[in-house]
């Protein structure tokens, strides 16, 4: 029996993953990451990996809610900030574990997800993006407000740490970063998925079919709050600081970014578009003085020329899409895994509606 | 003065018109007739050359592919490959479906905004004056949002607009849509005023009677091809073409 | 002191009036959120700043310098990197952002992040109704009110302005009308950043100039527009005013004002928000193709 279920995941991996180029490729590279640590102790590559795999949550919470319902949010920064004061400040004065303090830290974000959903709601378009730009700096005015509580500029410091060693946080952050973005994958691939496609592609048709827009739209805030405020309130253990810089306008554009820059509307365009980046950008830390430079310049030219972002980009390249059926194959195939269909580079031209009805004049 | 040569135009793997040719002489007016979805609109916004530039802006977008093959001729000089600007200026102008008035924009503003072609004062002046003599509403209204304009008195200023473009060739997507009979009727006798002052058009119309009835020659768009052409007589002549499209 | 408050609110309304003006016109006849607007705004601060107190050119021909060589860098970029990618609105967001971040990094790099000063281009007083005003104060607010209204004029009373408008509500009406619809776009672009390095050169030398001063006036942009009415000029203007006459009576009344003002011209544009989905001035998008 036990051979029999080896034998069924043997078979699926072989049928779902290696048959594509891109799975394949994201499973070496998952692999190379997870052996890293335990060859190199290097506490500088440790935390490089611990925060890629934070913030690759972080960027798929914004995926799910923008790239899928088609909410731009440019204030994802809220949900995060929220949960990291939330996580950092009731270790701090309540001595709550972290065990606790991040999962509630998680559940405040999801009421600021409810907080802003609500009024967001009635708003369309860029005006709804642009009114989410206004919350975490809102916030972080407040923060300012009550300063003999939030530490105002400095934050909350000296919060309990995750876990005993490093390596330990890494493996933890890993394994958490790891399920969480394909919890999300699953999420955009289920019926709830296409829900959310069907809101962004024509919000007006969606309510027409009978789907309550306004409940998914609010679930979809909830569901992105949940996720970034886990990365948040986890970020903030990690680096025993909660801080306003974890509101700031810059940290909601870093998940833009991150995002765009690997492929909008994917989740795996957002993680790709941190393990590119994030770990770019700590090396790039040796040269202080074009840091940044480089990377905004990197930015641009990439996406001048990847519009869709890297890992379409990259997919185009590696795999084709069956005219017929829709699944993906890899380049090198002439025919379709599933329908058989033959895969050639020219599209054919079937004639339209010609021929559905009889022609008049015969 | 329009010749249109196996233009077959496709979104994707969909063909939206499959080797249409066609032609408009000066002078006449020539109706284009066809059920809902033949492909009459596709056509008009090739030969105005809105199709090529929706193309150009969707390149390298995930939006799909369009391929448009064959040759439009307007007075001579090809012009299936420029902008819609430019052959705007060469005097073929589309009057769209659904109207599109600049909404925001005041009557007399949208009229202005035609005439961005006429540089000239006197000219303006003078194809304003004509325009408000052919639909005085339009002057009665010329300080209201267009907007604010009823549907019938949109259409009105929608045609305006495009004379002020002082075109050669006109074309009109589906004037009456949304029209009482009365205004319909009275619509129509505009248009057949307008080119008998000696604009040519090209006219996109369902109600098949009074379309007939007032045009030159007229083609039948089925399915993404032409099906038939020829005068009002020509065509009610042949029993199955009346049956099968007139619907009469 | 009232008096000063009462000018240099004058002074931040006409200048946000400026840049929320320049957004809103290649918002709408773009349909681009150009984030690095107020980076332009940045960079012609810097430029008269380099020109005024390293190369000691007089005021007036450094300001016109200023804003040629502004408006040129912004078509280019318009040109090179925004127009190409129109189609993909998320991809122009985040070029947009990478675009300030370039000219804020070269900034850095060049000026160091350290507070600067330009000398005051223009010196002395003036005395109104009894109040003293400086006379770059008072200068500066005028030229601005004058430039907003040839703006104003150039909109409504020229061919090009009609264009520019008729453009923004339906690209390809405008197209069939014999609109050049991509030259118009570049037109309104080149406009939109002039008008930013306009307030930029004028503006600066009343402030402390920084690499990082466009991401506060970017928030503040977003805010004005949003509370007017995305693309309406009308309500970009009137939000102008009502946020910089809030920032005021914030830096004014509370203890930690500077901290706070930003915050505090979000939260009006989130109750406006609530109370009119379109803004002051907006119309509903809906239904636009
Ligand atoms: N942008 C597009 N992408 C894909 N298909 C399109 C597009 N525009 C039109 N079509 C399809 O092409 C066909 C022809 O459309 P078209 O608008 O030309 O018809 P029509 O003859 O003008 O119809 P009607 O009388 O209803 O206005 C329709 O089936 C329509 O669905
Ligand atoms: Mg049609």
């Amino acid at each position: 029996m036990i051979r029999d279920m080896m034998g069924r995941i043997y078979r699926n991996f072989k049928g779902e993953i290696l048959v594509l180029p891109g799975r394949t490729l994201a499973l070496l590279v998952g692999l190379a990451i997870f052996i890293a640590p335990l060859l190199t102790r290097d506490i500088y590559i440790l935390r490089i990996i611990t925060l890629t795999s934070i913030f690759a949550v972080f960027a798929a919470s914004w995926d799910l809610l923008s790239g899928f319902v088609g909410q731009l949010n440019l204030g994802h920064a809220l949900f995060f900030g929220v949960a990291a004061y939330t996580s950092a400040m009731l270790n701090l004065y309540l001595k709550l574990p972290p065990l606790l303090t991040i999962p509630l830290g998680a559940i405040a974000a999801v009421a600021a997800g409810l907080a802003i959903g609500i009024p967001c709601l009635r708003l369309k378009g860029q005006y709804l993006s642009l009114a989410t730009l206004a919350f975490p700096i809102i916030l972080k005015g407040v923060v300012y407000i009550f300063k003999q509580y939030t530490g105002g500029e400095l934050g909350v410091s000296g919060i309990s740490r995750l876990a005993g060693s490093r390596l330990a946080e890494c493996y933890i952050a890993l394994l958490l970063g790891v399920s969480l973005c394909l919890l999300i994958w699953k999420i955009t691939d289920s019926k709830l998925g296409l829900i959310f496609h069907a809101i962004r592609e024509d919000e007006i048709a969606a309510r027409a079919s009978g789907i309550n827009t306004t409940a998914y739209k609010l679930l979809a805030f909830c569901l992105s709050g949940l996720f970034a405020g886990i990365a948040g309130g986890f970020y903030a253990h990690y680096m025993r600081l909660a801080g306003p810089s974890m509101l700031d306008v810059m940290l909601s554009f870093q998940a833009i970014i991150w995002t765009i820059f690997g492929g909008i509307a994917t989740v795996y365009g957002a993680v790709t578009g941190v393990v590119i980046l994030f770990p770019l950008m700590e090396v790039m830390r040796a040269f202080p003085e074009i840091r940044m430079l480089f990377f905004a310049v990197t930015i641009v030219i990439v996406l001048r020329f990847m519009p869709e972002g890297v890992a379409p980009w990259f997919l185009d390249r590696v795999e084709k899409e069956c005219p017929r059926c829709k699944e993906r194959n890899a380049f090198t195939r002439r025919n379709c895994r599933v329908c058989r269909t033959l895969l050639i580079a020219g599209k054919e031209v079937s004639a339209g509606t010609e021929g559905q009805t009889g022609h008049p004049t015969d | 003065m329009l010749e249109v040569k196996e233009l077959t135009v496709c979104y994707d793997t969909a063909m939206l018109l499959n080797e249409v040719s066609m032609e408009v002489h000066r002078g006449e007016l020539v109706s284009l007739i066809g059920p809902n979805g033949a492909g009459k609109t596709t056509l008009m916004r090739t030969i105005s050359g809105l199709v090529l530039w929706e193309k150009q802006m969707k390149r390298g977008t995930r939006a799909g592919n369009i391929t448009i093959t064959g040759e439009v001729y307007f007075q001579g000089r090809r012009i299936d490959q420029l902008p819609p600007h430019q052959i705007a200026r060469m005097g073929l102008v589309l009057c769209p479906e659904r109207r599109r008035p600049f909404s925001e924009l005041t009557v007399e503003e949208n009229l202005g905004a035609g005439a961005y072609l006429v540089r000239h004062r006197r000219r303006y002046q003078d194809t304003l004056e004509l325009v408000y003599r052919t639909f005085p509403v339009l002057k009665k209204r010329s300080r209201q949002i267009s907007a604010t304009l009823s549907g019938g008195e949109q259409q009105m200023l929608a045609i305006g607009r495009a004379l002020m473009t002082r075109p050669l060739l006109l074309c009109i997507d589906e004037p009456s849509t949304g029209l009482s009979p009365l205004i319909k009727q009275e619509l129509f006798a505009r248009i057949k005023e307008i080119n008998e002052s000696g604009i040519t058009m090209l006219l996109v119309e369902q109600d098949v009677n009074l379309t007939l009835a007032m045009s030159t020659r007229s083609y039948i768009l089925s399915h993404s091809k032409i099906v038939a052409r020829g005068d009002r007589n020509e065509l009610l002549a042949d029993e199955t073409i009346r049956r099968s499209y007139l619907g009469l | 002191m009232l008096a000063n408050i009462l000018v240099t609110t004058l002074v931040n309304a006409a200048a946000y009036a400026m840049l929320a003006v320049g957004f809103s016109l290649i918002f709408g006849v773009g349909r681009i959120i150009n984030l690095a607007h107020t980076a332009y705004y940045m960079l012609a601060g810097f430029s008269i700043y380099t020109l005024v107190a390293t190369a000691g050119c007089p005021a007036a021909p450094a300001v016109l310098l200023t804003i040629a060589l502004i408006t040129v860098i912004a078509v280019l970029c318009y040109k090179l990197l925004i127009d190409p990618m129109r189609e993909h609105e998320t991809t122009v967001l985040i070029i947009t952002i990478a675009l300030a971040l370039v000219f804020q990094e070269l900034m850095l790099k060049y000026f160091g992040g350290q507070f600067r000063s330009v000398p005051s281009l223009a010196r002395g007083f003036f005395v109104i109704l009894g109040v003293q005003v400086t006379r770059q104060h008072a200068l500066t607010c005028m030229v601005l009110v004058l430039i907003l209204g040839a703006v104003w004029l150039l909109l409504q009373k020229t061919r090009l302005g009609l264009a520019i408008r008729a453009t923004a509500q339906d690209k390809e009406v405008a197209n069939l009308m014999g609109m050049d619809v991509s030259r118009i776009a570049a037109i309104t672009a080149a406009i939109s950043a002039a008008l930013a390095a306009t307030a930029g050169a004028l503006v600066a030398p009343l402030n402390i100039l920084e690499p990082h001063m466009w991401l506060h006036p970017l928030t503040i942009i977003l805010a004005i527009v949003v509370l007017g009415g995305l693309g309406s000029i009308k309500g970009s203007i009137l939000g102008a005013v009502i946020i910089a006459l809030s920032e005021s009576l914030v830096i004014f009344l509370l203890p930690q004002g500077s901290f706070l003002k930003g915050a505090f011209s979000l939260l009006i544009m989130i109750i406006v928000l609530l109370i009119r989905p379109e803004g002051l001035f907006g119309v509903a998008l809906e239904g636009e193709r």
